[in-house]
């Protein structure tokens, strides 16, 4: 179930109103059923790896945390997803659950089941790192499979082809479950969290459950830290208006980012990315300045819908994006963009390599690691790593080359070194999304070589295309600009309420001016 | 706790200026507003029935006609013409359409003639004979059907979008309100399809005219729009035969180029239909047969299918010279006056 959809609209009252009348644990009952039966709604089959991540995860956590389940229970947990498919083979027959899916799901099943219970029996300290390895190798390969699979097999081939030989293509069709990577970093970070001793295991399944599968943010996240989310489910809520004013709010931002920039702003983009559009400079730049607004209204449209509903429940999810385009350098764009998965990258990934403490060429290759990691985790394709390796290659040159420091840090003060600063950073950040929009390599040199040529009869003419785009992002960039001193994209509250109830008004208009142009969350791919 | 003390103000605030609005639009502009979710299949929309009788065309429920009124009973002595279709008939202006220039050419030879332009954008044989069913109740002396076979698409999604209407479903909520509506049509034909190339919005018919726009190239396509625009045309002609209400069938053809100077004609088999139709009180005319014996019959159409003002006209006097064939079985016992040349 999408959050532009009209399911939702009706889904989400409905889960609000049951909700404020249930006592505490009847609330988490409520929203794990409402999690998975919003995931379900895409593909009622894959819930069970979200059953299985969510398994692994909770028992392993736990007994880092030195609590061990009955092995009776392990056993009937972790025979769970196993259950699901077949349960899925029996009374949904299209759904292509066969018996040897099923026997595999179970063998799985034991598999975790035998290594769970080997391990505990190891000293503990080997036994923490153990399940940690456990959790993080079932998790990385349920990824890897679903995700990276064909991929990987698909590079190997064209390898093997480029060298000379004649390998057997073996193709095997593998559907991307949605939201696979999102609900596996965050479910994967509560573990290392927990093994770090950060944050206790959660002793409930119920809560976990409901923690790894909450419907708001499970697909697109913000990939939320179990310290900060788990709290605030197992705290019992009071309702107070401010979660009404709040929530409404940053859905109708939402929806407005999403809507009416986003979608409009894909008609330009789709164009000038599709195969075989003839592109000459301005059609170029166009194109990626659409996709730039595109991706940022889409992406963030949902982060705000996400944050609006689950405010409505009373749970604050962390913020995911705050004014990225006004970034000045490259470090600062990944302190604004997309947050929580940088973050996650910084906490889980780059600081444990070594972050930035040791020689020069170690916080280089540190860097590179976690940027081409970062790249090919949006998306099992060479473009998504070469634009992991584009921003990393611009953090490394921002790092180790102080020269190019007039990109400008955030305590510069000058006006107009900074305006310069964020229009470099700009140019930079389209350079990326060129290469992260295109299909492929091939595209990207078609693209690049559009650059070199401005000569109006190749393309159509850009003018009225750019009026188009302007007219969509300008009420964006006016919102920015009301809300930049605020540090936070939706924040309305510092204005007068009249103020605020035309800018609602406006807002409202703007979304049902672009209804039929719907289109699906860009990072529901991912 | 009371919703009152939930929202803020600034709801408030949002919620009222569109219920006012809303509300605003439905009470000053009821007349504007009335069948406008029907799609053109109102019987009634457009048409402001007053109590002296007068009968005036208004732009109301999605109903762009050219406005007009006549008396609802038809003067004694009056030849009265309605020409029903799409937006060929009603041409570039009112007053360079060929309905508004037969009425001129009429009145011209002495006959005491109004002739009303019916027609309307993007309407197809469907949707063009729910006006003809409102068109017979105004006793016209003779009623001019302009067959065309393009807008079966559109006749289609607005039939669509009238039924949509009538249900419960949720996705129509916000689409029910007028304002809403009003505000995503014109942002639509305003400023999307004036400011996206056409060539954008069809690779991707990013809504249901692109569809449409690309569909029409499909041989399948226009096979079946011929079949519909057949067995509606032939329904229509059985309505006003019903009525006893003389009908003139002009089909409409296509000036297809192969970007040189050469061009053809097309007429898609309307002229087959046209004439396989003709019969009691029924009369046809073929668009191809007008112009393709014209040495510059290209430079009448300002597109494949649209006329220039000097097109209508040589319509309109084509029109003429088939009344004159049958002006005592219409009606007209003193049609004394002959074709004259013209220059176009």
């Amino acid at each position: 179930m999408s959050f532009i959809t009209w399911q939702y609209l009706l889904f989400l009252p409905l889960v609000l109103v049951l909700y404020w009348q249930l006592p505490g644990r009847g609330r988490l009952v409520l929203l794990l059923v409402a999690s998975y039966f919003f995931y379900a709604c895409w593909d009622v089959r894959f819930l069970a790896l979200v059953l299985a991540t969510t398994i692994i995860d909770y028992l392993c956590a736990l007994s880092i945390d030195g609590k061990k389940m009955g092995t009776v229970w392990v056993l009937l947990l972790a025979l769970l997803p196993g259950v699901w498919l077949s349960g899925c083979s029996l009374f949904l027959p299209a759904s292509g659950i066969n018996w040897l899916i099923v026997a595999a799901a179970v063998a799985m099943g034991l598999a975790f089941f035998a290594g769970h219970e080997v391990i505990w029996h190891l000293a503990p300290e080997k036994r923490r790192r153990a399940y940690l390895i456990l959790s993080i190798g079932f998790c990385l390969s349920i990824l890897g499979f679903f995700k990276y699979f064909g991929f990987f097999l698909d590079s190997a081939h064209n390898l093997l082809t480029f060298m000379g030989l004649q390998p057997n293509r073996v193709l095997l069709q593998i559907i991307l479950p949605v939201g696979i990577s999102f609900y596996t970093f965050q479910s994967l970070g509560y573990v290392i969290d927990v093994y770090r001793g950060q944050s206790p295991a959660c002793a409930s399944l119920l809560t976990f459950a409901t923690y790894d599968a909450f419907f708001p943010q499970m697909v697109s996240g913000p990939i939320e830290r179990g310290r900060h989310l788990i709290p605030q489910l197992e705290r019992t809520q009071v309702f107070s208006p401010d979660y009404l004013q709040d929530g409404i709010c940053l859905i109708l931002v939402g929806f407005f980012k999403k809507v009416f920039v986003a979608d409009n702003c894909a008609i330009l983009a789709n164009y000038a990315f599709a195969p075989g559009t003839p592109l000459n400079g301005y059609w170029a730049v166009l194109g990626v300045m659409a996709f730039a607004f595109q991706i940022y209204g889409d992406f963030s449209g949902y982060t705000d819908i996400a944050r609006g509903s689950a405010k409505l429940l009373g749970i604050d999810l962390a913020e995911n994006f705050r004014f990225p385009y006004f970034s000045r350098n490259p470090s600062e764009f990944w302190g604004r963009w997309h947050i929580s998965l940088s973050t996650w990258f910084r906490d889980y990934l780059y600081i444990p390599l070594g972050g930035n403490r040791g020689a020069k060429w170690e916080t280089i290759r540190n860097l590179g690691v976690t940027m081409l990691l970062a790249g090919l985790w949006h998306g099992a394709n060479w473009v998504f790593v070469l634009w992991g390796a584009y921003h990393g290659v611009l953090l490394i040159l921002y790092r180790v080359a102080p020269a190019l420091r007039f990109l400008g840090d955030e305590k510069s003060s000058s006006l107009g070194r900074g305006i310069l600063a964020v229009a470099l950073m700009w140019i930079l950040t389209l350079a990326g999304w060129a290469i992260f929009r295109s299909a492929n390599v091939h595209q990207l040199g078609l693209w690049l070589a559009a650059l070199g040529h401005w000569q109006a009869g190749i393309s159509l003419p850009w003018a009225s295309s750019a009026l188009w785009l302007l007219i969509h992002i300008a009420p964006l960039l006016l919102l920015q600009i009301l809300t930049w001193k605020y540090r936070d994209e939706t924040s309305l509250g510092h204005l007068p309420w009249p103020a605020r109830g035309l800018i609602y008004t406006l807002m409202l208009l703007l979304i049902v001016s672009s209804t039929e142009h719907d289109t699906e969350f860009i990072y529901f791919q991912f | 706790m009371r919703i009152t003390k939930c929202l803020p103000p600034a709801f408030f605030l949002a919620v009222l200026l569109l219920v006012l609005g809303e509300v605003g639009a439905r009470l000053f502009f009821a007349k504007s507003v009335s069948g406008r979710f029907e799609y053109g299949y109102s019987l009634n929309a457009g048409f402001d029935e007053c109590p002296d009788g007068t009968v005036k065309l208004i732009r109301a429920g999605g109903r762009r006609f050219h406005p007009q009124s006549f008396k609802k009973h038809r003067p004694p002595g009056t030849f009265r013409v309605f020409v029903i279709g799409d937006s060929v008939p009603r041409g570039p202006s009112f007053k360079g359409g060929y309905p508004w220039l037969l009425g001129q050419e009429l009145r011209e030879r002495d006959i005491q003639a109004e002739s009303v332009n019916m027609a309307l954008p993007g309407y197809g044989a469907q949707r063009c004979q729910v006006v003809l069913r409102k068109a017979l109740e105004f006793e016209p002396s003779l009623i001019i059907l302009h067959v065309n076979d393009s807008n079966k698409y559109e006749d289609e999604r607005e039939y669509r979008r009238s039924q949509e209407f009538k249900s419960w479903h949720p996705r129509n909520w916000p689409m029910k309100v007028f304002i809403f509506r009003r505000l995503y049509e014109a942002k639509m034909e305003k400023v999307f399809w004036r400011l996206v190339p056409e060539q954008v919005r069809l690779k991707f018919a990013v809504n249901d005219p692109d569809a449409q726009v690309a569909a029409s190239e499909d041989a399948n396509e226009v096979k079946a729009r011929m079949k519909v625009a057949r067995e509606t045309t032939a329904a229509s002609v059985a309505l006003a035969q019903a009525h006893h209400v003389p009908l003139l069938l002009v089909t409409q053809c296509r000036l297809l180029t192969d970007g040189t100077r050469s061009f053809h004609f097309e007429d898609h088999g309307l002229d087959d239909l046209g004439r396989s139709l003709t019969g009691q009180g029924v009369y046809h005319l073929s668009m191809k047969e007008v112009f393709s014996p014209l040495p510059h019959a290209r430079s009448y159409f300002s597109d494949s299918g649209h006329l220039k003002r000097s097109g209508h006209l040589l319509l309109a006097q084509a029109i003429i010279g088939k009344i004159r064939q049958a002006h005592q079985r219409l009606g007209l016992t003193a049609f004394n006056i002959e074709l004259q040349s013209k220059s176009y």
